[in-house]
């Protein structure tokens, strides 16, 4: 299998470019250019559905003298963004060993409250309080962002009025339910200036009066006037605007992301290079008594031709073994 | 695996869930398989299951562009059924199999590369934020 339809000699001065031109707390912008519309397509599907993080899915309601319904609550406790950092050390209930949660595989969280006073009392995520017992002390962790230090409003008591329950947070992909996006938004845009017609732009006299121009619109050269339409253009730079909710950094849903696409290549990768003892266990469905992702498949990994020669300053020790070795590329620590 | 997910608990036969499952594969299901079409020459079709346009259209768009490939194609034939049917030809000269691979590996070199691009051009704008905070507080 000596055919590599990629063969160059400077494998880093091809391959996409990046470059980031916000980061922050909350959103990560930045362009990627020299590859394909299929490429960056796919990397902005997996960072919306399939990063793995945490979110409440089991609710024990022991008391609620509220006016909202119990399953009201529930879905509202589901939504509550907690902090996924070392999510991927939980393992999901369904590979777990145990009967139906333990520490392994999920966060107990607890709401406790009565209004006492006589003014209506707000129950905000804060009020949710993660047990101790949890594989470290970040995790599952209510999200709190806002000045006030409340978090998101669950419910409000009248006087007398009290809310006890237990929730049990899990592990899962936004592909089960949104819930577990780590992504509040995914901006995704390319061709501001509409070059390839790839969109109809409504209009009641003139487009160009009436569509604001694209943040992005001074990055690439308008067309000019009378220019010919040009059949063979294809997109090649485009704009991310990653929004993160709270669960992770928006730095960490790209590199993220990116991990988990690279692992689903590698598995058919794996599946399809040695077939009869290949039994590359993708997510298997738990009644049916399928393992988990921890099968066989770890063990050997194969070297990226781009890995060994990355020993730039930034991808740390001899980086380059794909998904099913440790980390997809770069050094063993992570990034540097 | 002793383990039961109480959402699944009441469906002995199954059958719906291997069909609308989205991501897990059923038991005995296999992740990729390859079923030579013998209708036309060096072709075959690769059936992905509980996989979608993510991987579908991402493959077949590169497989086209690939050295030695003739034909590549792929159809989510209903937006219910979490299967992705790929159909390859190549020149002869290799195997749909080694030109599916090959176009794998290389996805997977390009989004190693697409990472580390990404952590160093961010290192690149945290390390100028820095420098224009730093800036306007010491209002130099
Ligand atoms: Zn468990």
């Amino acid at each position: 299998m000596d055919y590599d339809p990629m063969a160059m000699d400077d494998p880093e001065s091809l391959g996409p470019v990046v470059k980031v031109s916000e980061s922050g707390k909350v959103r990560v912008k930045f362009e990627l250019s020299n590859a394909e519309l299929a490429f960056a397509n796919s990397l902005r599907r997996v960072m919306l559905a399939e990063i793995p993080t945490i979110a409440i899915d089991l609710v024990e309601i022991e008391e609620n003298s509220t006016v909202l319904a119990d399953e009201f609550i529930a879905h509202r406790l589901g939504l509550i963004p907690l902090n996924a950092s070392g999510a991927e050390n939980l393992l999901y209930s369904r590979d777990c060993d145990c009967d139906e949660y333990c520490e392994n595989c999920s966060v107990r969280l607890t709401l406790h409250a009565k209004c006492t006073g006589d003014e209506i009392m707000s129950v905000c995520a804060r009020d949710l309080v993660p047990s101790s017992e949890r594989i470290n002390q970040t995790l599952g962790s209510p999200i709190i962002t806002d000045e006030a230090g409340m978090g998101s409003l669950i419910l409000k008591l009248r006087p007398g009025q009290s809310i006890k329950l237990q929730c049990i947070a899990k592990k899962g992909i936004a592909k089960e339910h949104a819930k577990w996006a780590p992504s509040a938004a995914i901006g995704f845009e390319y061709d501001p200036h509409n070059k390839l017609h790839h969109i109809d732009l409504w209009y009641e006299q003139d487009p160009k009066a009436e569509w604001p121009p694209s943040e992005y619109a001074d990055w690439e050269e308008p067309p000019q006037e009378g220019e010919p339409f040009d059949y063979d253009a294809v997109a090649n730079r485009f704009y991310f605007n990653v929004e993160t909710s709270g669960s992770m950094p928006p730095q960490e849903i790209i590199t993220e992301g990116i991990k988990v696409l690279q692992t689903k290549l590698a598995g058919l990768i794996h599946e399809l290079s040695d077939e009869g003892d290949g039994d590359y266990n993708g997510p298997r469905s738990p009644e049916f008594g399928g393992g988990g992702v921890d099968g066989g498949w770890q063990d050997q990994g194969y070297t990226t031709p781009y890995g060994n020669n990355a020993g730039g300053s930034w991808s740390g020790p001899g980086g380059g073994t794909t998904p099913y070795g440790q980390t997809p590329y770069g050094g063993s620590g992570g990034w540097q | 695996m002793a383990s039961v997910n109480p959402q699944h608990n009441n469906a002995p036969e199954c059958v719906w869930i291997i069909l609308f499952e989205t991501f897990l594969l059923g038991d005995g299901e296999k992740k990729i398989t390859e079923t030579v079409v013998t209708s036309m020459s060096n072709c075959s079709d690769f059936l992905l299951k509980k996989e979608d346009h993510t991987l579908g259209n991402l493959l077949s768009e590169y497989l086209k562009k690939a050295d030695k490939v003739l034909f590549a194609a792929y159809k989510v034939a209903h937006p219910n059924v979490a299967e992705v049917l790929l159909r390859v030809q190549t020149d002869g000269t290799i195997t749909p199999r080694e030109a599916f691979i090959s176009t794998c590996k290389l996805l997977v070199s390009q989004l190693g590369h697409t990472g580390r691009e990404f952590q160093k051009e961010l290192a690149l704008r945290q390390f100028a934020d820095q420098g224009d905070q730093g800036g306007a507080g010491d209002g130099l």
